[in-house]
Protein backbone atom coordinates (compact mmCIF):
# COMPACT_ATOMS: atom_id res chain seq x y z
CA UNK A 1 0.00 0.00 0.00
CA UNK A 2 2.82 2.30 0.76
CA UNK A 3 4.49 2.03 -2.63
CA UNK A 4 1.12 2.41 -4.44
CA UNK A 5 0.82 5.99 -2.28
CA UNK A 6 3.72 6.54 -3.63
CA UNK A 7 3.07 6.55 -7.13
CA UNK A 8 -0.09 7.07 -6.95
CA UNK A 9 0.88 10.95 -5.03
CA UNK A 10 3.58 11.09 -7.71
CA UNK A 11 1.36 11.19 -10.50
CA UNK A 12 -0.90 13.66 -8.67
CA UNK A 13 1.74 16.21 -7.98
CA UNK A 14 3.63 15.66 -11.61
CA UNK A 15 0.25 16.34 -13.41
CA UNK A 16 -0.73 19.52 -12.27
CA UNK A 17 -4.54 18.44 -12.56
CA UNK A 18 -4.52 19.59 -8.92
CA UNK A 19 -4.18 23.45 -10.14
CA UNK A 20 -7.77 23.86 -10.96
CA UNK A 21 -9.21 22.17 -7.59
CA UNK A 22 -6.55 24.04 -5.68
CA UNK A 23 -7.25 27.64 -7.42
CA UNK A 24 -10.98 26.80 -6.76
CA UNK A 25 -9.92 26.40 -2.90
CA UNK A 26 -7.94 29.32 -2.87
CA UNK A 27 -11.00 31.60 -4.63
CA UNK A 28 -13.47 29.96 -1.96
CA UNK A 29 -10.92 31.08 0.75
CA UNK A 30 -10.74 34.62 -0.59
CA UNK A 31 -14.00 35.31 -0.77
CA UNK A 32 -14.74 33.79 2.31
CA UNK A 33 -12.14 34.54 4.91
CA UNK A 34 -11.87 38.47 5.99
CA UNK A 35 -8.70 39.31 7.80
CA UNK A 36 -10.12 40.73 11.39
CA UNK A 37 -13.48 38.25 10.72
CA UNK A 38 -14.84 36.07 13.58
CA UNK A 39 -12.26 32.65 13.65
CA UNK A 40 -14.99 30.42 13.96
CA UNK A 41 -17.04 31.69 10.94
CA UNK A 42 -13.65 31.36 8.98
CA UNK A 43 -13.06 27.90 10.28
CA UNK A 44 -16.70 27.05 9.34
CA UNK A 45 -16.04 28.38 5.66
CA UNK A 46 -12.54 26.81 5.27
CA UNK A 47 -13.85 23.44 6.32
CA UNK A 48 -17.07 23.51 4.25
CA UNK A 49 -15.74 24.71 1.21
CA UNK A 50 -13.32 21.66 1.48
CA UNK A 51 -15.63 19.18 0.55
CA UNK A 52 -16.57 20.12 -3.28
CA UNK A 53 -12.32 20.75 -3.60
CA UNK A 54 -11.88 16.90 -1.70
CA UNK A 55 -14.30 15.38 -4.31
CA UNK A 56 -12.84 16.95 -7.19
CA UNK A 57 -9.44 15.81 -5.94
CA UNK A 58 -10.91 12.10 -5.98
CA UNK A 59 -12.09 12.13 -9.67
CA UNK A 60 -8.45 13.32 -10.53
CA UNK A 61 -6.54 10.69 -8.70
CA UNK A 62 -9.23 7.49 -9.74
CA UNK A 63 -8.72 9.20 -13.28
CA UNK A 64 -4.78 9.28 -12.83
CA UNK A 65 -3.18 6.21 -14.34
CA UNK A 66 -4.01 5.42 -18.22
CA UNK A 67 -6.54 2.47 -18.45
CA UNK A 68 -3.65 -0.10 -19.80
CA UNK A 69 -1.38 1.12 -16.75
CA UNK A 70 -4.36 0.65 -14.35
CA UNK A 71 -4.27 -3.15 -15.24
CA UNK A 72 -0.83 -3.48 -14.81
CA UNK A 73 -1.02 -1.77 -11.54
CA UNK A 74 -4.50 -4.06 -10.59
CA UNK A 75 -2.37 -7.47 -11.49
CA UNK A 76 -0.03 -6.61 -9.52
CA UNK A 77 -1.45 -5.51 -5.92
CA UNK A 78 -4.97 -5.97 -6.91
CA UNK A 79 -7.79 -3.73 -7.93
CA UNK A 80 -9.30 -3.00 -5.00
CA UNK A 81 -6.23 -1.84 -3.50
CA UNK A 82 -5.31 0.33 -6.52
CA UNK A 83 -8.03 1.68 -6.47
CA UNK A 84 -8.05 2.19 -2.47
CA UNK A 85 -4.65 3.35 -2.77
CA UNK A 86 -5.87 6.94 -5.22
CA UNK A 87 -8.78 7.53 -3.11
CA UNK A 88 -6.48 7.49 0.10
CA UNK A 89 -4.09 9.80 -1.63
CA UNK A 90 -6.84 12.33 -2.77
CA UNK A 91 -7.92 12.52 1.03
CA UNK A 92 -4.08 12.72 1.96
CA UNK A 93 -4.31 15.25 -0.59
CA UNK A 94 -7.29 16.98 0.76
CA UNK A 95 -6.46 17.33 4.44
CA UNK A 96 -3.21 19.12 4.00
CA UNK A 97 -4.91 21.82 2.06
CA UNK A 98 -7.60 21.96 4.71
CA UNK A 99 -4.99 21.99 7.16
CA UNK A 100 -3.45 24.97 5.35
CA UNK A 101 -6.32 26.58 5.37
CA UNK A 102 -6.83 26.27 9.10
CA UNK A 103 -3.70 27.66 10.14
CA UNK A 104 -4.67 30.75 7.65
CA UNK A 105 -8.02 31.26 8.78
CA UNK A 106 -6.39 31.40 12.65
CA UNK A 107 -3.40 33.99 11.16
CA UNK A 108 -5.87 36.38 9.37
CA UNK A 109 -9.07 35.70 11.29
CA UNK A 110 -10.21 37.28 15.10
CA UNK A 111 -10.56 35.21 17.64
CA UNK A 112 -13.87 36.90 18.91
CA UNK A 113 -17.62 35.48 18.99
CA UNK A 114 -19.86 37.03 15.78
CA UNK A 115 -21.96 38.88 18.77
CA UNK A 116 -20.73 41.11 20.90
CA UNK A 117 -17.31 40.83 21.85
CA UNK A 118 -16.61 37.40 23.30
CA UNK A 119 -13.22 35.45 23.36
CA UNK A 120 -12.63 32.41 21.66
CA UNK A 121 -9.68 30.15 22.95
CA UNK A 122 -7.86 29.90 19.86
CA UNK A 123 -6.50 26.07 20.13
CA UNK A 124 -9.68 24.92 20.82
CA UNK A 125 -11.09 26.56 18.19
CA UNK A 126 -8.07 25.19 15.71
CA UNK A 127 -8.82 21.84 17.13
CA UNK A 128 -12.55 22.16 15.89
CA UNK A 129 -11.38 23.53 12.92
CA UNK A 130 -9.33 20.50 12.16
CA UNK A 131 -12.02 18.13 13.31
CA UNK A 132 -14.63 19.88 11.23
CA UNK A 133 -11.97 19.84 8.17
CA UNK A 134 -11.60 15.99 8.28
CA UNK A 135 -15.45 15.63 8.71
CA UNK A 136 -15.29 17.66 5.24
CA UNK A 137 -12.78 15.97 3.31
CA UNK A 138 -13.93 12.52 4.42
CA UNK A 139 -17.34 13.22 2.96
CA UNK A 140 -16.20 14.97 0.11
CA UNK A 141 -14.55 12.02 -0.99
CA UNK A 142 -17.52 9.94 -0.12
CA UNK A 143 -18.76 12.02 -2.74
CA UNK A 144 -16.04 11.24 -5.28
CA UNK A 145 -15.84 7.39 -4.71
CA UNK A 146 -19.58 7.42 -5.49
CA UNK A 147 -20.00 9.68 -8.51
CA UNK A 148 -16.62 8.74 -10.34
CA UNK A 149 -15.37 5.38 -11.95
CA UNK A 150 -15.60 2.51 -11.40
CA UNK A 151 -19.38 3.35 -9.97
CA UNK A 152 -20.40 6.09 -13.02
CA UNK A 153 -17.78 5.97 -15.55
CA UNK A 154 -19.46 8.04 -17.83
CA UNK A 155 -18.14 11.99 -17.90
CA UNK A 156 -21.35 13.32 -18.40
CA UNK A 157 -23.14 11.55 -15.62
CA UNK A 158 -19.99 11.77 -13.21
CA UNK A 159 -19.38 15.41 -13.10
CA UNK A 160 -23.05 16.36 -12.93
CA UNK A 161 -23.91 14.01 -9.79
CA UNK A 162 -20.99 14.84 -8.11
CA UNK A 163 -21.14 18.58 -8.16
CA UNK A 164 -24.79 17.97 -6.83
CA UNK A 165 -24.20 15.86 -4.36
CA UNK A 166 -21.45 17.50 -2.97
CA UNK A 167 -23.88 20.23 -2.68
CA UNK A 168 -26.44 18.43 -1.44
CA UNK A 169 -23.99 17.03 1.67
CA UNK A 170 -23.52 20.53 2.54
CA UNK A 171 -26.66 21.84 3.05
CA UNK A 172 -29.02 19.03 3.73
CA UNK A 173 -30.16 19.00 7.94
CA UNK A 174 -29.07 15.02 8.77
CA UNK A 175 -25.59 15.44 6.80
CA UNK A 176 -22.51 15.34 9.13
CA UNK A 177 -20.50 18.16 7.26
CA UNK A 178 -23.75 20.45 7.41
CA UNK A 179 -23.58 19.61 11.27
CA UNK A 180 -19.63 20.20 11.80
CA UNK A 181 -19.91 23.44 9.74
CA UNK A 182 -23.12 25.14 11.24
CA UNK A 183 -21.80 23.82 14.85
CA UNK A 184 -18.80 26.09 14.50
CA UNK A 185 -20.88 28.82 12.75
CA UNK A 186 -23.88 28.66 15.78
CA UNK A 187 -21.22 28.64 18.09
CA UNK A 188 -20.03 31.78 16.60
CA UNK A 189 -22.67 33.81 17.54
CA UNK A 190 -22.09 33.01 21.78
CA UNK A 191 -18.08 32.41 21.05
CA UNK A 192 -18.65 29.01 22.20
CA UNK A 193 -16.49 26.04 20.44
CA UNK A 194 -18.22 22.99 19.92
CA UNK A 195 -16.04 20.04 18.96
CA UNK A 196 -17.21 18.24 16.44
CA UNK A 197 -16.70 14.66 17.03
CA UNK A 198 -19.92 12.91 16.50
CA UNK A 199 -20.25 14.60 12.94
CA UNK A 200 -16.27 13.52 12.37
CA UNK A 201 -16.90 9.76 13.03
CA UNK A 202 -20.35 9.98 11.59
CA UNK A 203 -18.35 11.09 8.46
CA UNK A 204 -15.59 8.30 8.70
CA UNK A 205 -18.25 5.97 8.64
CA UNK A 206 -19.71 6.71 5.40
CA UNK A 207 -16.58 7.87 3.92
CA UNK A 208 -15.28 4.26 4.96
CA UNK A 209 -18.69 2.58 3.32
CA UNK A 210 -18.54 5.00 0.29
CA UNK A 211 -14.67 3.92 -0.22
CA UNK A 212 -15.08 0.27 0.09
CA UNK A 213 -18.11 -0.19 -2.16
CA UNK A 214 -16.05 1.85 -5.15
CA UNK A 215 -13.01 -0.32 -4.50
CA UNK A 216 -15.14 -3.70 -4.95
CA UNK A 217 -16.53 -2.20 -8.16
CA UNK A 218 -13.30 -2.23 -9.46
CA UNK A 219 -12.77 -5.75 -10.09
CA UNK A 220 -16.11 -5.81 -11.68
CA UNK A 221 -16.40 -2.80 -14.10
CA UNK A 222 -13.35 -2.13 -16.25
CA UNK B 1 -3.72 -21.80 -9.50
CA UNK B 2 -7.36 -23.03 -10.17
CA UNK B 3 -10.65 -21.61 -12.29
CA UNK B 4 -13.72 -23.28 -10.86
CA UNK B 5 -17.05 -22.78 -13.09
CA UNK B 6 -15.79 -19.60 -13.79
CA UNK B 7 -18.23 -16.98 -15.94
CA UNK B 8 -17.75 -13.05 -17.04
CA UNK B 9 -20.50 -11.16 -18.42
CA UNK B 10 -20.55 -7.63 -18.21
CA UNK B 11 -23.95 -6.88 -16.90
CA UNK B 12 -26.89 -8.67 -15.26
CA UNK B 13 -28.27 -8.77 -18.96
CA UNK B 14 -25.65 -9.50 -21.19
CA UNK B 15 -24.20 -12.18 -22.64
CA UNK B 16 -21.95 -14.57 -21.34
CA UNK B 17 -18.38 -13.85 -22.46
CA UNK B 18 -17.01 -16.96 -20.74
CA UNK B 19 -19.40 -19.72 -18.89
CA UNK B 20 -18.37 -22.84 -17.03
CA UNK B 21 -14.82 -22.40 -17.04
CA UNK B 22 -12.85 -24.86 -15.09
CA UNK B 23 -8.83 -24.99 -15.65
CA UNK B 24 -5.68 -25.95 -13.73
CA UNK B 25 -2.49 -23.97 -14.26
CA UNK B 26 -0.21 -25.56 -12.85
CA UNK B 27 3.36 -24.06 -11.57
CA UNK B 28 6.15 -24.69 -13.89
CA UNK B 29 4.11 -24.17 -17.23
CA UNK B 30 3.98 -22.24 -20.71
CA UNK B 31 0.32 -21.58 -21.58
CA UNK B 32 -1.03 -20.62 -24.63
CA UNK B 33 -4.37 -19.50 -24.99
CA UNK B 34 -5.93 -18.91 -28.74
CA UNK B 35 -9.51 -18.01 -30.20
CA UNK B 36 -10.55 -15.67 -32.86
CA UNK B 37 -10.83 -11.56 -32.39
CA UNK B 38 -13.83 -11.40 -29.53
CA UNK B 39 -13.82 -14.57 -28.42
CA UNK B 40 -12.96 -13.93 -25.06
CA UNK B 41 -9.58 -14.13 -25.02
CA UNK B 42 -8.40 -10.91 -23.16
CA UNK B 43 -11.31 -11.38 -21.18
CA UNK B 44 -10.12 -14.92 -20.25
CA UNK B 45 -6.25 -13.28 -19.79
CA UNK B 46 -7.76 -10.46 -17.13
CA UNK B 47 -9.75 -13.20 -14.82
CA UNK B 48 -6.58 -14.76 -14.13
CA UNK B 49 -4.38 -11.85 -13.80
CA UNK B 50 -7.07 -10.72 -11.39
CA UNK B 51 -7.59 -7.64 -13.03
CA UNK B 52 -11.00 -8.58 -13.38
CA UNK B 53 -13.86 -10.39 -10.91
CA UNK B 54 -15.29 -13.70 -12.17
CA UNK B 55 -19.21 -13.40 -12.24
CA UNK B 56 -19.41 -17.03 -11.70
CA UNK B 57 -17.60 -19.38 -10.07
CA UNK B 58 -14.32 -18.76 -8.04
CA UNK B 59 -10.49 -18.54 -8.81
CA UNK B 60 -8.17 -19.64 -6.40
CA UNK B 61 -4.34 -19.83 -5.24
CA UNK B 62 -3.43 -17.05 -7.49
CA UNK B 63 0.38 -16.29 -7.10
CA UNK B 64 2.05 -12.42 -7.28
CA UNK B 65 1.01 -11.63 -10.94
CA UNK B 66 2.30 -9.20 -13.50
CA UNK B 67 -0.10 -8.37 -16.72
CA UNK B 68 1.11 -7.23 -20.22
CA UNK B 69 -1.56 -5.62 -22.01
CA UNK B 70 -1.55 -5.73 -26.31
CA UNK B 71 -0.82 -1.91 -26.03
CA UNK B 72 0.17 0.76 -23.43
CA UNK B 73 -1.01 4.39 -24.25
CA UNK B 74 0.35 5.93 -20.70
CA UNK B 75 0.39 9.76 -21.40
CA UNK B 76 1.67 9.56 -17.68
CA UNK B 77 3.62 12.23 -15.89
CA UNK B 78 6.61 10.16 -15.27
CA UNK B 79 9.76 9.33 -16.65
CA UNK B 80 10.28 4.93 -17.91
CA UNK B 81 12.95 4.82 -15.17
CA UNK B 82 10.05 6.55 -12.69
CA UNK B 83 7.43 4.38 -13.79
CA UNK B 84 9.56 1.29 -13.45
CA UNK B 85 10.89 2.32 -10.12
CA UNK B 86 7.51 2.73 -8.70
CA UNK B 87 5.92 -0.86 -10.36
CA UNK B 88 8.92 -2.35 -8.89
CA UNK B 89 8.33 -1.27 -5.83
CA UNK B 90 4.37 -2.04 -6.03
CA UNK B 91 5.48 -5.80 -7.37
CA UNK B 92 6.87 -5.92 -3.90
CA UNK B 93 10.73 -4.98 -4.48
CA UNK B 94 12.80 -2.43 -1.68
CA UNK B 95 13.22 0.67 -3.27
CA UNK B 96 17.02 0.28 -4.57
CA UNK B 97 16.16 -2.97 -5.81
CA UNK B 98 13.10 -1.71 -7.76
CA UNK B 99 15.89 1.28 -9.26
CA UNK B 100 17.95 -1.57 -9.94
CA UNK B 101 15.87 -3.88 -11.91
CA UNK B 102 14.16 -1.11 -13.33
CA UNK B 103 17.65 0.21 -15.28
CA UNK B 104 19.06 -2.93 -15.96
CA UNK B 105 15.87 -4.45 -18.02
CA UNK B 106 15.73 -1.02 -19.94
CA UNK B 107 19.23 -1.98 -20.82
CA UNK B 108 18.23 -5.40 -21.52
CA UNK B 109 15.38 -4.16 -24.05
CA UNK B 110 17.90 -1.83 -25.71
CA UNK B 111 16.01 1.17 -24.24
CA UNK B 112 18.22 2.40 -21.42
CA UNK B 113 18.61 5.44 -23.87
CA UNK B 114 14.75 6.29 -22.62
CA UNK B 115 15.00 6.16 -19.28
CA UNK B 116 14.61 9.58 -18.67
CA UNK B 117 11.99 10.27 -21.48
CA UNK B 118 8.27 10.92 -20.36
CA UNK B 119 6.24 8.14 -21.27
CA UNK B 120 3.98 10.31 -23.26
CA UNK B 121 6.36 10.96 -25.20
CA UNK B 122 7.91 7.21 -26.18
CA UNK B 123 6.99 5.45 -29.46
CA UNK B 124 4.77 2.64 -29.55
CA UNK B 125 7.76 -0.08 -29.74
CA UNK B 126 9.47 2.11 -26.62
CA UNK B 127 6.67 2.21 -24.62
CA UNK B 128 5.81 -1.36 -25.44
CA UNK B 129 9.00 -2.12 -24.49
CA UNK B 130 8.63 -0.44 -20.48
CA UNK B 131 5.71 -2.19 -20.35
CA UNK B 132 6.88 -5.54 -20.59
CA UNK B 133 9.74 -4.46 -18.25
CA UNK B 134 7.06 -3.59 -15.55
CA UNK B 135 5.88 -7.11 -15.55
CA UNK B 136 9.48 -8.81 -15.81
CA UNK B 137 11.58 -6.90 -12.98
CA UNK B 138 10.07 -8.50 -10.01
CA UNK B 139 10.03 -11.89 -11.63
CA UNK B 140 6.41 -12.67 -10.81
CA UNK B 141 5.18 -16.50 -10.45
CA UNK B 142 2.51 -15.74 -12.75
CA UNK B 143 3.11 -13.81 -16.05
CA UNK B 144 0.14 -12.99 -18.19
CA UNK B 145 0.86 -11.63 -21.67
CA UNK B 146 -1.82 -10.56 -23.71
CA UNK B 147 -0.30 -10.01 -27.29
CA UNK B 148 2.68 -8.26 -25.46
CA UNK B 149 5.27 -9.16 -28.95
CA UNK B 150 3.36 -6.65 -30.52
CA UNK B 151 5.03 -3.43 -31.63
CA UNK B 152 8.72 -4.93 -30.01
CA UNK B 153 11.39 -5.16 -32.52
CA UNK B 154 13.57 -8.16 -32.94
CA UNK B 155 15.80 -8.01 -30.26
CA UNK B 156 13.06 -7.13 -27.48
CA UNK B 157 11.14 -10.33 -29.01
CA UNK B 158 14.09 -12.81 -28.47
CA UNK B 159 14.63 -11.37 -25.00
CA UNK B 160 11.06 -11.60 -24.04
CA UNK B 161 10.49 -14.86 -25.31
CA UNK B 162 14.00 -16.30 -22.74
CA UNK B 163 12.38 -14.39 -20.28
CA UNK B 164 9.36 -16.26 -20.52
CA UNK B 165 11.67 -19.33 -20.57
CA UNK B 166 13.23 -17.98 -17.79
CA UNK B 167 9.88 -17.54 -15.49
CA UNK B 168 9.11 -21.24 -16.67
CA UNK B 169 12.12 -22.70 -15.58
CA UNK B 170 12.20 -21.02 -12.47
CA UNK B 171 9.32 -22.49 -11.75
CA UNK B 172 6.47 -20.17 -12.87
CA UNK B 173 3.52 -19.97 -14.84
CA UNK B 174 3.08 -17.69 -17.63
CA UNK B 175 0.07 -17.86 -19.67
CA UNK B 176 -0.03 -15.91 -23.07
CA UNK B 177 -1.96 -15.15 -26.29
CA UNK B 178 -0.90 -13.74 -29.62
CA UNK B 179 -2.25 -13.96 -33.27
CA UNK B 180 1.59 -14.99 -34.41
CA UNK B 181 1.10 -18.94 -34.64
CA UNK B 182 4.86 -19.43 -34.56
CA UNK B 183 5.79 -17.62 -31.42
CA UNK B 184 6.99 -19.44 -28.93
CA UNK B 185 6.13 -22.70 -31.03
CA UNK B 186 6.66 -25.86 -29.34
CA UNK B 187 7.18 -24.30 -26.05
CA UNK B 188 3.53 -24.85 -24.33
CA UNK B 189 2.84 -27.27 -22.52
CA UNK B 190 -0.63 -26.65 -23.15
CA UNK B 191 -2.92 -24.90 -25.64
CA UNK B 192 -6.45 -23.66 -24.91
CA UNK B 193 -8.80 -22.55 -27.40
CA UNK B 194 -11.76 -20.24 -26.72
CA UNK B 195 -14.79 -20.63 -28.32
CA UNK B 196 -18.33 -20.01 -27.98
CA UNK B 197 -18.14 -18.27 -24.38
CA UNK B 198 -16.15 -22.00 -23.71
CA UNK B 199 -12.40 -22.94 -22.62
CA UNK B 200 -11.51 -26.47 -24.29
CA UNK B 201 -7.79 -27.79 -24.66
CA UNK B 202 -6.42 -27.93 -28.11
CA UNK B 203 -5.12 -31.64 -28.73
CA UNK B 204 -1.33 -32.01 -28.21
CA UNK B 205 1.08 -32.07 -31.59
CA UNK B 206 -1.09 -31.02 -34.06
CA UNK B 207 0.78 -31.95 -37.56
CA UNK B 208 1.97 -28.61 -38.94
CA UNK B 209 -0.24 -26.49 -40.86
CA UNK B 210 -3.22 -27.60 -38.96
CA UNK B 211 -5.33 -25.67 -36.14
CA UNK B 212 -2.96 -23.01 -36.43
CA UNK B 213 -0.62 -24.21 -33.59
CA UNK B 214 3.03 -25.29 -35.18
CA UNK B 215 4.24 -28.47 -33.02
CA UNK B 216 7.93 -27.51 -33.63
CA UNK B 217 9.61 -23.99 -33.46
CA UNK B 218 12.99 -23.99 -33.39
CA UNK B 219 14.92 -26.33 -31.67
CA UNK B 220 17.88 -26.45 -29.70
CA UNK B 221 20.55 -29.18 -29.72
CA UNK B 222 22.83 -29.85 -26.30
CA UNK B 223 25.68 -32.41 -26.43
CA UNK B 224 26.50 -33.21 -22.96
CA UNK B 225 28.35 -35.56 -20.37
CA UNK B 226 28.00 -35.88 -16.86
CA UNK B 227 29.82 -36.84 -14.05
CA UNK B 228 30.33 -40.24 -13.81
CA UNK B 229 27.36 -42.50 -12.58
CA UNK B 230 24.93 -39.44 -12.33
CA UNK B 231 21.80 -39.15 -13.90
CA UNK B 232 20.52 -35.99 -15.10
CA UNK B 233 19.33 -33.48 -13.50
CA UNK B 234 15.65 -33.63 -12.98
CA UNK B 235 13.13 -30.92 -14.23
CA UNK B 236 15.12 -29.77 -16.25
CA UNK B 237 13.74 -26.51 -18.26
CA UNK B 238 12.15 -27.06 -21.89
CA UNK B 239 11.59 -30.91 -20.95
CA UNK B 240 14.17 -31.61 -22.98
CA UNK B 241 14.07 -35.36 -25.55
CA UNK B 242 16.99 -36.93 -24.10
CA UNK B 243 19.22 -39.22 -26.34
CA UNK B 244 22.46 -41.35 -25.45
CA UNK B 245 25.03 -41.43 -28.31
CA UNK B 246 27.39 -44.20 -28.40
CA UNK B 247 30.90 -42.69 -26.95
CA UNK B 248 28.52 -42.07 -23.05
CA UNK B 249 27.36 -38.33 -24.01
CA UNK B 250 23.80 -37.32 -23.62
CA UNK B 251 22.10 -35.29 -26.28
CA UNK B 252 19.25 -33.16 -25.08
CA UNK B 253 16.46 -31.53 -27.60
CA UNK B 254 14.27 -28.42 -26.34
CA UNK B 255 12.26 -25.43 -27.65
CA UNK B 256 15.04 -22.85 -28.59
CA UNK B 257 14.18 -20.05 -25.99
CA UNK B 258 14.93 -22.86 -23.09
CA UNK B 259 18.64 -22.92 -24.73
CA UNK B 260 19.85 -20.33 -21.59
CA UNK B 261 17.45 -21.91 -18.63
CA UNK B 262 18.30 -25.47 -19.78
CA UNK B 263 22.51 -25.03 -20.21
CA UNK B 264 22.47 -22.96 -16.68
CA UNK B 265 20.62 -26.31 -15.44
CA UNK B 266 23.31 -28.82 -17.12
CA UNK B 267 26.02 -26.59 -15.56
CA UNK B 268 24.31 -26.56 -12.11
CA UNK B 269 24.36 -30.16 -11.92
CA UNK B 270 28.02 -30.11 -13.09
CA UNK B 271 27.41 -31.46 -16.59
CA UNK B 272 29.81 -30.92 -19.64
CA UNK B 273 28.54 -29.08 -22.48
CA UNK B 274 30.52 -30.58 -25.61
CA UNK B 275 28.67 -28.29 -28.36
CA UNK B 276 25.43 -26.01 -28.56
CA UNK B 277 23.35 -25.95 -32.12
CA UNK B 278 20.44 -24.29 -33.00
CA UNK B 279 17.78 -26.79 -35.01
CA UNK B 280 15.61 -24.86 -37.58
CA UNK B 281 12.78 -27.72 -38.14
CA UNK B 282 10.48 -26.39 -41.45
CA UNK B 283 7.25 -26.32 -40.75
Amino acid sequence: MKALLAYQTELLVRSQRWLPPLLLYVAFLGLGIQSGGPLLDALGYAAAALLPVTAWLVRICVGGEAAAARHCTAAAAGPWRVHLASVLTALLAACVLGAVATLYAVAVSDPHSSEGHVGVPVPQAAGAGLLAVIACALLGTAVGALCNRPVLSSTGLAVPSGMLAALLVLVAGGSPANAAVSGLVTGSHTGTVIMPWVPAVLSLAVAAAATAFACRQASRRS
Amino acid sequence: MKLAGVGRRYGLRKHWVLRGVDLSLPERSLVRVQGVNGSGKSTLLRLIAGIDAPSAGRISGRPPSAYVPERFPAAMPLTALGYLTHMGRVHGLRRDAAAGEAREWLERFGADAYARTPLAELSKGSSQKVVVAQALLARPRLLVLDEAWTGLDQNARTVLDRSVAERVAEGGTVVFVDHDPARLAGSPDVTYRVEGAAVREVAEHVPPGHGGVPATGPRVRIEAEGPPGVALPPELPGSPRTEQTSDGATVLTAPAPYSDALLRGLLAGHWHIRSVAVEEIPR
